[in-house]
């Protein structure tokens, strides 16, 4: 266990590294002359080439790289160029409201999806086809499509929940949970839809093996061995399927940020990569790496807590 | 085991909303009295709250903790605020300013005329967006309450910049250390910075003042919040969790005038066209040509344009000034008719009977398909062909301005309430003029207009205008109306010579 | 009675599955799968064949229309700009699928050979293509998309290469998954033996396992494409002149209050496409798991009506001469089919076991032997269920029970499995799943479910039973899983054993080890067995009285010795003269080289 553990924070690091470097690289190629774009128009040459200097872009990429990463190595990652914020400040002002999102939209989709999914592995018939049909929806509806119809129906006509805005949960427990749960919604359906078709497929799988069977004929009541066993088997594609999702919604859930005017990780994504404001993108890079590394190390490790026979040897 | 788990579900579900009703939807409330609290929603992020960063829209983060020199008035009339009385000499050369007492800031330092000049010259020198406007001025204390700001050549544009960023007045004992206002500022405001609850780049919250020198306001706390995208501001708008905004695009303007509940202004303050910046002719020759230039504006279906872009809201226009400058002359709205046989003909007479090749940068948060689509086919009616080369929002300053790649750009430009200041933008060789063409009729003019009182000068600028029209500088299209909205309880006054109200344009309602 | 043949443990044996033919078959004979794949067809062709049939430009704008609805000319309408709906849907059809298109070539491109090689060879190739998959993985997508659009240039297509070059990980995860799975399996080794070329044995065999996945994900990905390039456009990431659905979705949106109809087009379009692409995927992984059509559950007042008449048949059975531990009668078994009548397995049986008596129910595959047995266990698998008869347990009837009576009914059964190694569940410790039914369903305390645990072991001969009892099911061999199965159906303390060919998956001295177990415990404990076999050998070693089956029926009953030895039916016959015995055929083998060393 702990070999495993070394080696995979071993490859981490080096994965962080190489990600840091590119998305850098990739950044600075196009000289975005972020001096012009903060100076304005009205800005002379001289005072421009002074920001560009003050800002470091004067110097060749990889020295600017390697300055980047003795800071953020030191904790410093810097300010933003285009709104003077702390970039760890800023970054840490908005990540529990997109933490908000991915615990809420997982747990729900784990939920339900779980729950759908089993009723329709085990009834069949016509609960089955409305499953399959209800996956099919959350798939093919664009996703910002159903945001909008439910914005103007719960929050606008309805009025049952505010439409735009997020409460921390330290400040009002009841507040924070009014503001997330659309949005949660929102963003579960399409999710739920995903995680039930998998569920659905793995416990119509396990149900027939001969395992199962030869449970029943010990006379274990057919709800404890559903929840118990089949669940446990099949199991390891909808974790996976989870993982994934987790790890996109890490990625900001940019357009459900926007229609709620949710200040959170991804209409900061968009926001600041479009200006080229790299000291922002390569604070919201490096928590995205760190964020996929343990969500796979978590996933990794409750698939082989859950399956024996999957864990590394 | 499914009846007992939906029941779980629904009971669930039921908690959940039952919870969420109780914690604050927000409803759209029609009370009339409006609690002490104003929450503005914005589009503009303020790049620092140092004031030598401050420009355009992004005033009011300022003028919470700021004050002005000079306070200019809904109407753009100028009323004393840190600054008292003032006067040009008679060359209009020297304006001499008598400042406030008894003024100070939170560590008890004084704002007097030493305070004043250092705060000018910083924001001269600073480099920061606006600093042009004080390019050239030298600051003279004359005594604590005294201050002469001389110019070269005279400005007739001071006054308003005073009035609006170089006017802000920061503490002076953080200029010694580099970006303490960045964060912190430090002003003597009607309003302070809650530190512990803004968090920068999202929401700004501001309370108020003790000890305020002046009226105190309405408010006892003003939140700021930023958004990227109008539809969330409509909706916070329609459930009473945002006070006031400004909307730009049509159909968020539509979608808020469906609620019966909000008050919505006419704001105007933008125009759209087209900025021919290549009137010599460098980039595309055809454009040195008056004629030409004319044809393009006898090319444009405006009307149509206005209908379709905005659904009306707006005023077909060819002149750049706007309604509040005294250059404004409304028959010039009207200059250019649609009329694509005439275009033609100038063509023809300019040498160009089979028309010409045209490109324009085209940046997809102004230029939208419509607009794009209606230039190419007007344009093309009279055998202008007109090509659209993608620009992304990153390099395009450089390319149009820097590199000068284009005859021109279709831009949204406000419209200045200060007549020597369009002038100064738009037209004299600067920034927006950055080929340096010259009019020696429009040179006369300014002249003249810059030395004069601004009660002299009406005449000169409207000569101005219509020579700039007439000559066909610009392809203006019309100017766009925003609409102010505000919520039950709150009352807001539209701001001369910006797009957003001065921060203290809001009230609670009588 | 001639070879050993292939085991069906589920019941009925499956259709040939994965002939390329039957697969498309049964693809295109499912409505929903064939009305997806009709639906896409058009949509490639509309996309392919764009500038042809859209009745005017892409961008042939006529300003003065513009919001107009439907008219002569322009059946769906004007948009923002005044251009024609339906030409923009038609051509927004070959970008938008063109766009996905390229999106997915890039992923399979660079998914689909790594993962090959990786999969089949392993090593430091797999080792580095892994690394550079959580690499890709970890790259935050929508950085990389947007900052690329700043390098290489603000078009459509190159996002869509971005995007395929970030999906791609999942096509290389999918074939490299799938090609290690198979790189164990015989057959390839097999065509390695026989000397084909590594690249041949790839192509031929292994991609033929890959196929099926990799079309499946094509599909999903493909939606999911579309559905991005969408989303991409609603944040103002875009196509900017190249008209797409997205594009069109974007704009119906910012003008909603205006036009509110403009999303109807596009949305259904994008909404149609990603439903169709979902729709045939599981259609594909469907047809290609052969789940024929499902069978149709008869109604409730149907099934109510049958079971009042399988009632009023038990009421008319004579009480006399049932077994005491188990006693069938009359029992049809019948399978639901997707379509045409049910069939009949088994066609009236009669059974008895009494108590410590051994019964062997011998037959070939096929005769409804396992059948009868699942009936009695409880254990019929899906789309199969008891058409009419009475199996008494225990004096206590179980068919049409109530499922909780059936259930206690048949706590005086253990079955034991025929294949012991997929009749444990992996993922729990032998200990764990062995005391479940003891404190579940019995009732004990964890210490003393424990304790008969480890006696039950001990009574298997299992030699270290603690260590069995803390293992997981992959760390004991075959003949101790057997042993632990069959403490397991001790464990509910039955009274009957019912066995189902326990001895065929072993070795011969393992055979005979589980043989004695199940004897002394007829001998010790008076547990009685009814013992499934195609192995007359086991009968003769083991069983008191044999039933002999065939074709659903049982044709022989008797005491073992006598049908062994003078057997009535001419079945019975065939089956005991077909036993190997000591006739000789020919002369014993002698060494060629001896004998002429020898002469």
């Amino acid at each position: 266990m702990l070999g495993f553990l070394i080696r995979r924070l071993a490859s981490s690091i080096a994965l962080l590294l190489v990600t840091a470097l590119l998305t850098f690289v990739l950044l600075s190629i196009p000289n975005q002359d972020v001096g012009r774009q903060l100076l304005g128009m009205q800005a002379t040459q001289q005072a421009i080439d002074a920001k560009n200097a003050e800002l470091g872009l004067d110097r060749p990429i990889l020295v600017q790289f390697f300055d980047w990463l003795t800071h953020a190595l030191q904790g410093d990652f810097g300010r933003s160029w285009f709104s003077s914020e702390n970039v760890a400040t800023a970054i840490g002002n908005r990540l529990p409201v997109t933490l908000s999102l991915m615990i809420g939209v997982t747990l729900v989709t784990a939920v339900f999806g779980y729950l759908l999914g089993v009723w329709a592995g085990t009834r069949r018939g016509r609960v089955d086809t409305f499953v399959q049909v209800f996956s099919v929806a959350g798939y093919a509806l664009p996703g910002f499509l159903v945001t909008i119809v439910i914005v103007i129906v719960f929050a606008v006509k309805l009025g049952w929940f505010p439409a735009i805005g997020y409460t921390p949960i330290t400040t009002s427990f009841t507040g924070w949970l009014s503001t997330i749960t659309l949005p949660v919604i929102s963003l579960s359906l399409a999710a739920v839809a995903g995680v039930a078709q998998q569920v659905r497929s793995s416990v119509i799988e396990v149900s027939r093996s001969d395992y199962i069977r030869t449970l029943t004929t010990r006379g274990l009541p057919r709800r404890r061995i559903l929840f118990r066993h089949v669940l446990r088997n099949a199991s390891a594609p909808a974790l996976t399927v989870l993982g994934l999702q987790f790890v996109g919604l890490l990625g900001g859930a940019v357009i459900v940020e926007q229609i709620f005017g949710l200040p959170g990780i991804g209409s900061m994504t968009i926001k600041y990569t479009s200006q080229g404001d790299i000291p922002i993108i390569m604070g919201l890079v490096m928590l995205t790496a760190i964020g996929v590394v343990i969500i796979n190390l978590l996933v990794d490790l409750a698939i082989g807590a859950l399956l024996p026979k999957a864990r590394v040897s | 085991m499914n009846k007992r788990v939906l029941g779980a579900i629904g009971a669930a579900v039921a908690a959940v909303l039952l919870l969420s009703g109780c914690a604050g939807g927000g409803s759209a409330a029609s009370t009339t009295t409006h609690d002490k609290t104003l929450r503005l929603a914005t589009m503009t992020v303020p790049q620092s709250l140092d004031p030598k960063d401050a420009t355009g829209s992004a005033l009011p983060f300022f003028q919470a903790v700021y004050d002005t020199l000079v306070l200019r008035t809904p109407d753009g009339d100028y009323k004393p605020m840190l600054a008292t009385e003032w006067s040009y000499n008679d060359d209009q050369t020297v304006l001499s300013m008598t400042l406030r007492t008894g003024v100070t800031f939170d560590d008890g330092t004084p704002f007097d005329a030493k305070a004043a000049k250092a705060n000018l010259e910083r924001f001269r020198d600073s480099g920061g967006p606006d600093a042009a406007n004080l390019a050239g001025i030298t600051v003279d204390v004359v005594d604590d309450t005294h201050l002469t700001l001389t110019l070269q050549q005279p400005n007739p544009g001071l006054l308003f910049f005073l009035s609006d960023s170089a006017g802000l007045m920061a503490n002076p004992s953080d200029f010694a250390q580099k970006d303490a206002l960045v964060t912190s500022p430090d002003g003597t405001g009607p309003y302070v910075l809650d530190k512990d609850k803004t968090a920068i780049g999202t929401t700004w919250v501001y309370e108020k003042r003790k000890d305020y020198w002046g009226t105190a306001p309405d408010f006892s706390t003003v939140t700021m919040q930023v958004f990227d995208n109008e539809n969330a501001v409509v909706n916070g708008l329609k459930t009473g969790q945002i006070d006031a905004a400004v909307l730009q695009t049509a159909d968020q303007q539509l979608a808020a005038e469906q609620d019966k509940d909000l008050t919505l202004q006419d704001v105007l303050f933008d125009f759209q066209g087209i900025l021919l910046f290549d009137r010599g002719g460098a980039v595309t020759p055809a454009l040195a040509k008056p004629e030409v230039r004319q044809a393009l504006n006898y090319a444009l279906d405006r009307e149509t344009l206005l209908k379709v872009v905005r659904d009306g809201r707006g005023q077909v226009t060819s002149q750049v000034w706007g309604v509040d400058s005294q250059g404004y002359e409304k028959s010039l709205d009207d200059y250019y008719s649609y009329d694509p046989a005439k275009a033609k003909q100038l063509l023809a007479e300019a040498g160009y009977p089979n028309g010409f090749e045209l490109t324009l940068p085209r940046l997809t948060s102004i230029v939208t398909d419509n607009i794009a689509s209606a230039l190419q086919t007007d344009f093309a009616k009279v055998g202008v062909k007109l090509t659209w080369a993608d620009v992304d929002a990153a390099s395009a300053l450089k390319q149009i301005f820097v590199e000068k790649k284009f005859s021109g750009m279709v831009m949204n430009m406000g419209q200045s309430s200060n007549d020597w200041i369009v002038y100064s933008t738009l037209i004299a060789p600067g920034t927006f003029n950055f080929f340096g063409t010259m009019d020696d009729e429009v040179n006369t003019l300014a002249a003249q207009a810059r030395a004069l009182p601004a009660d002299q000068t009406a005449e000169l600028y409207q000569k101005m205008n219509e020579r700039i029209v007439q000559q066909a500088w610009f392809v203006p299209f019309y100017r766009m109306t925003y609409k102010l909205v505000t919520v039950p309880g709150i009352t807001a006054a539209p701001q001369s010579g910006m797009a957003v109200p001065s921060i203290y344009n809001y009230s609670l309602s009588k | 009675m001639t070879q050993d043949a292939a085991i069906q443990t589920s019941g009925l044996a499956p259709a040939e599955a994965s002939r390329p033919v039957s697969v498309w078959r049964a693809l295109l004979s499912r409505p929903l799968a064939f009305v997806s794949a009709a639906v896409l067809l058009i949509v490639v062709l509309v996309a392919i064949l764009a500038p042809w049939i859209a009745p005017f430009g892409a961008n042939q704008a006529d300003l003065i229309h513009a919001f107009e609805g439907p008219q002569a000319g322009h059946p769906l309408g004007f948009d923002s700009a005044g251009r024609d709906v339906l030409s923009r849907l038609i051509y927004g059809a070959q970008n938008t699928i063109g766009g996905a298109g390229i999106a997915l070539l890039v992923a399979l491109v660079i998914g689909v050979p790594t993962g090959l090689v990786a999969g089949y060879y392993g090593r430091w190739f797999d080792s580095v293509s892994n690394w550079m998959t959580n690499l890709v993985m970890s790259l935050p997508a929508m950085i990389i998309l947007l900052a690329s659009r700043a390098v290489l240039g603000p078009t459509v297509w190159v996002l869509m290469v971005v995007l395929g070059f970030l999906v791609s990980p999942s096509f290389f995860r999918l074939v490299r998954g799938a090609v290690a799975g198979v790189r164990g399996e015989l057959y390839v080794d097999a065509a390695r033996v026989s000397g084909l070329s590594d690249a041949r044995i790839i192509a031929r065999h292994v991609l033929t396992v890959v196929r099926a996945p990799v079309i499946i994900q094509v599909a999903l990905v493909g939606g999911i494409a579309i559905g991005l390039q969408a989303g991409l456009e609603f944040i103002g990431i875009g196509s900017g002149n190249i008209p797409t659905w997205g594009a069109m979705l974007n704009e119906a949106f910012t003008n909603f209050y205006r036009a509110p109809l403009l999303l109807l087009w596009p949305g259904l379009a994008l909404g149609l496409t990603s439903a169709a692409l979902v729709l045939l995927a599981a259609g594909i992984r469907d047809a290609l798991d052969d789940r024929g059509r499902e069978p149709r559950a008869p109604g409730r007042a149907r099934r109510r009506a049958m079971a009042a008449q399988r009632a009023a048949e038990r009421a008319e059975l004579p009480v006399e001469g049932r077994g005491g531990l188990l006693s069938i009668r009359g029992l049809r078994v019948a399978y639901r089919q997707g379509e045409g009548d049910d069939v009949e397995v088994v066609h009236g049986v009669d059974l008895d076991v009494e108590r410590g008596q051994i019964v062997g129910l011998v037959g070939e595959s096929g005769s409804g032997k396992s059948q009868t047995a699942f009936s009695a266990l409880g254990i019929i698998p899906t789309d199969g269920y008891v058409r009419s008869g009475s199996i008494l347990v225990t004096d206590r009837e179980v068919v049409d029970a109530a499922s909780d009576d059936a259930r206690r009914a048949r706590r005086a059964l253990g079955y034991v499995p025929q294949e012991p190694m997929s009749n444990l569940d992996p993922s729990f410790t032998i200990g764990s799943q062995l005391t479940e039914p003891l404190r579940v369903g019995g009732g004990m305390s964890r210490a003393a479910a424990r304790r008969t645990v480890l006696d039950l072991l001990r009574a298997v001969e299992i030699a270290d039973p603690e260590r069995v009892y803390r293992s997981y099911p992959h760390e004991i061999s075959g003949g101790m899983a057997q042993r632990v199965l069959i403490a397991g159906a001790l464990s509910t303390d039955p009274s009957l054993i019912i066995a189902d060919e326990p001895t065929t998956a072993l070795d011969v001295t393992v055979q005979a080890e589980v043989l004695g177990i199940l004897r002394r415990l007829r001998d010790e404990r008076g547990v009685g067995v009814l013992i499934v076999t195609h192995n007359l050998g086991v009968i003769a070693d083991l069983c008191d009285r044999v039933c002999v089956m065939s074709d659903g029926r049982i044709v022989e009953t008797g005491e073992t010795t006598q049908v062994l030895t003078a057997p009535r039916h001419p079945y019975t016959q065939r089956l005991v003269a077909s036993v190997p015995d000591e006739t000789v055929t020919r002369a014993p083998w002698r060494d060629p080289l001896l004998i002429e060393e020898a002469s």
